[in-house]
């Protein structure tokens, strides 16, 4: 079965009954490593079209959870259920629950820190004190405000009220939350989140190619989220020192912001700083401070200095990435692609206005972006196969304009498999206007092949 | 040199499915050969030796009808070998059910590329569906050959979805590792029809009766019927189809999510169902 991965969350999603039988064919070990090959770091199992389950038909998934939180430091559990499923598995399961349980997709998306939209309102009500607490504090440090209920009664008074809370939640249960070092990307800037003791582990679960790949298609900023760090040893203090240090190469700067060094020998921090290594108490000292941004190289892509240009094993693969690009624009369009003109040059977009643009990334044998510019109405065509129907919702559009550049990406990805050439993708970028995107990739050189789909316009760009 | 190569890429895609995809394959679908046309009419006459004589003519409807009644689920305890026997056993309901199960199978593919299936599992399937959907018409005292028949029509979307999706396996993979949609969505939004309009237009091509059809597209989930008791028989097979695809042989072929279950339609028999079928 495969899982839909969307925000670093991976969703299996089987259908049915489950019972002893049936659990093991849902999901086998292939499946879970193809989600994870996705950038997944929670593994969740819907259970929304599940009407039947027994405790042996869960028994399938929750042993799979065991091996892949072993392996991968993945938050793994269950999601998308009634009061009354969730109580059959509590009753199943009673105290011997490791894996969590989200009652909908949107609550276990506030625990992921991959997760874009913070500042969220939220009631939360658990019978259980400590479940109370271990949410309340993930949700604040995933940047949520949670309003923890006490009672049962302090939680029906409060949920009473309209509109006063984003979202409520229930019937949820963590069990051990993931390790991975969870990424997200805000503007220019990749943020990592690291917590408690940072020691030698931090090499396996920190993704390094995907840090690579970012360094290779732009990115010059890391911030370390570190506030929930307690101390860190020798062993990780090497490897962000070795991080640092790699980094100069492309005139990266890496940034650790809310460390504290109570737990932590205070001459680690000068040994950070030797290498290279920024220190900030807040999180917005960095990110709304536009100047501090251009200095470190996270406002523009023109700062880069190793400008990287397209080359030759790039042009040799050039008609797979079109053909996944364009087989995959009229999948979803139902509309045949007319190829107008092709040029080696700088991304050159006649009108800026109306338009709209994706971007991912790939780095393994070979590396580079590719970068699609849409107009709005072409873009909204493309995303009713996804959507259902026609929706002036930006932000839904440029959430499905992700999707529909991560299908390009899979298909690059099988294309260049089938000529025996490995590579791997990055998680998608999306971009309201023009201007944001031409931060990025206004220098670079790259090939620029205009399409037309129906008359609509529309710019395939590959570049590195 | 390398702006050369460039210019000289040709696009040569198809779209995925349109509206003519789907007429042409309606168009090939052949009519019922005579020999299978003559043995449904002694069938729906009620003559039985008479059907019997006119399969016979069908080598291939003859070695279909040996091979499902021979399958562990029809419980017979001596292996069943000639046709009359069989159809004398089965009677007129279930014979008629058997006929139309094999004219399902003229569909299928001889080798399937979408889902994991063979002739064996395929059949398996027929036979599965046709026995529990026979012990749920007992279950509700309904004795009409035309519904019993209806759930032949059933694995007919499993066919339409294998011969137009099949050339688009990794798109289909691909769409839905980002998105969770089902095929019969799939379709509905590119062309404005789904599986279950073609599987109708199958059952108007071989002239199987009108029920067919209104109980097979309450079936779907997402069309549910004005008339009470199409819609209740519609809400038992969707239910049905889905307590069969979560068998393991089933989520192997990667059937158990082709289309989506509407749990909501079947919620109000399910206590009734799980008890009929000893779920616990």
């Amino acid at each position: 079965m495969r899982a839909v991965v969307r925000s670093g969350i991976g969703v299996f999603t089987p259908q049915g009954f489950l019972d002893g039988s049936s659990g093991n064919s849902f999901l086998s070990i292939d499946d879970i490593q193809a989600t994870i090959a996705q950038n997944a770091d929670m593994i969740l199992v819907s259970l929304k079209k599940v009407i039947f389950f027994n405790r042996n038909g869960l028994d399938s998934f929750v042993k799979m959870f065991q091996k892949v939180r072993s392996a991968n430091h993945c938050t793994v559990g269950f999601c998308d259920y009634d009061t009354k499923k969730y109580n059959a598995i509590i009753n199943f399961f009673q105290d011997d629950i490791n894996f969590s349980l989200f009652k909908s997709q949107d609550i276990a998306m506030l625990f992921s820190a991959n997760y874009k939209n913070q500042n969220k309102n939220i009631l939360l009500y658990n019978e259980d004190k400590s479940q109370r607490a271990a949410m309340a504090i993930e949700l604040h440090d995933n940047g949520h405000n949670p309003i923890v209920a006490q009672s049962y009664n302090e939680f029906s008074e409060k949920s009473g009220a309209e509109n006063a809370y984003d979202i409520i939640i229930t019937d949820t249960y963590l069990g051990q939350m993931g390790q991975k070092v969870a990424t997200r990307v805000t503007g220019n800037a990749i943020i990592y989140t690291v917590s408690s003791f940072l020691d030698a582990e931090i090499g396996n679960t920190f993704n390094i190619a995907y840090h690579n790949n970012s360094l290779n298609v732009g990115f010059r900023l890391f911030i370390f989220d570190t506030y929930k760090v307690i101390s860190m040893n020798v062993h990780a203090l090497n490897f962000f020192s070795k991080l640092s240090t790699a980094g100069a190469e492309y005139n990266a700067t890496i940034c650790f912001v809310g460390m504290s060094f109570e737990k932590t020998p205070k001459e680690f921090k000068e040994t950070l700083e030797d290498s290279g290594i920024m220190f900030f108490n807040q999180m917005d000292d960095i990110l709304q401070n536009k100047e501090l941004l251009e200095e470190l190289g996270a406002s523009s892509a023109a700062n880069v200095k190793d400008k990287r240009a397209i080359n030759k094993t790039t042009v040799t693969e050039l008609p797979n990435f079109i053909d996944a690009t364009v087989a995959t624009i009229e999948m979803m369009t139902n509309s045949k692609a007319i190829k107008e003109s092709a040029n080696i040059n700088k991304l050159q977009i006649d009108s800026k206005e109306g338009k709209i643009a994706s971007s991912i990334g790939f780095y393994g044998d070979m590396d580079g972006m590719v970068v699609l510019v849409f107009p709005k109405e072409i873009a909204k065509k493309a995303c009713e196969l996804l959507i259902g129907e026609e929706t002036e919702d930006m932000e839904l559009v440029l959430d499905t304009l992700a999707e529909l550049v991560n299908i390009v990406g899979g298909k690059v990805k099988t294309l260049l498999a089938d000529e025996k050439i490995s590579v791997n993708i990055t998680l998608p970028r999306t971009y309201p206007d023009i201007d944001s995107l031409l931060e990025i990739v206004q220098e670079k050189k790259g090939v620029q092949v205009d399409l037309s789909f129906n008359n609509d316009k529309f710019i395939f760009f590959l570049t590195r | 040199m390398i702006v050369a190569k460039i210019m000289y890429i040709n696009i040569k895609y198809t779209i995925m499915i349109t509206k003519d995809t789907i007429d042409s394959f309606i168009d090939k679908i052949p009519p019922a050969p005579k020999a299978l046309k003559e043995t449904l009419m002694h069938l729906n006459a009620g003559d039985l030796v008479k059907a019997a004589n006119a399969a016979k003519e069908d080598k291939a409807l003859s070695s279909y009808l040996k091979i499902l009644v021979n399958k562990p689920i029809y419980g017979f305890k001596n292996e069943v070998t000639e046709v009359s026997q069989i159809f004398g056993i089965l009677g007129v309901s279930r014979s008629l059910q058997t006929v139309y199960n094999y004219m399902m199978t003229l569909l299928s593919p001889s080798k399937w590329v979408l889902f994991r299936l063979n002739r064996v599992v395929f059949y398996n399937l027929q036979a599965d569906l046709s026995m529990n959907w026979q012990k749920i018409l007992n279950h509700l005292e309904i004795d009409d050959s035309d519904i019993l028949s209806s759930i032949s029509l059933l694995p007919a979307s499993i066919i339409v979805s294998e011969a137009l999706f099949c050339e688009k396996k990794k798109d289909v993979d691909l769409l839905r590792s980002v998105n969770q949609i089902d095929l019969n969505t799939v379709l509905q939004r590119l062309c404005g029809v789904d599986l279950f309009d073609i599987c109708q237009q199958i059952a108007q091509k071989w002239e199987m009766p009108q029920s067919v059809s209104d109980i097979l597209q309450a079936a779907s989930g997402v069309k549910p019927s004005r008339d009470e008791t199409i819609d209740k028989l519609g809400k038992w097979m969707h239910l049905l189809l889905f307590y069969t695809l979560s068998q393991t042989k089933y989520i192997e072929a990667e059937l158990n999510d082709f289309i989506d279950f509407q749990l909501e339609y079947a919620n109000d028999i399910y206590e009734e169902f799980s008890k009929l079928m000893e779920i616990s």
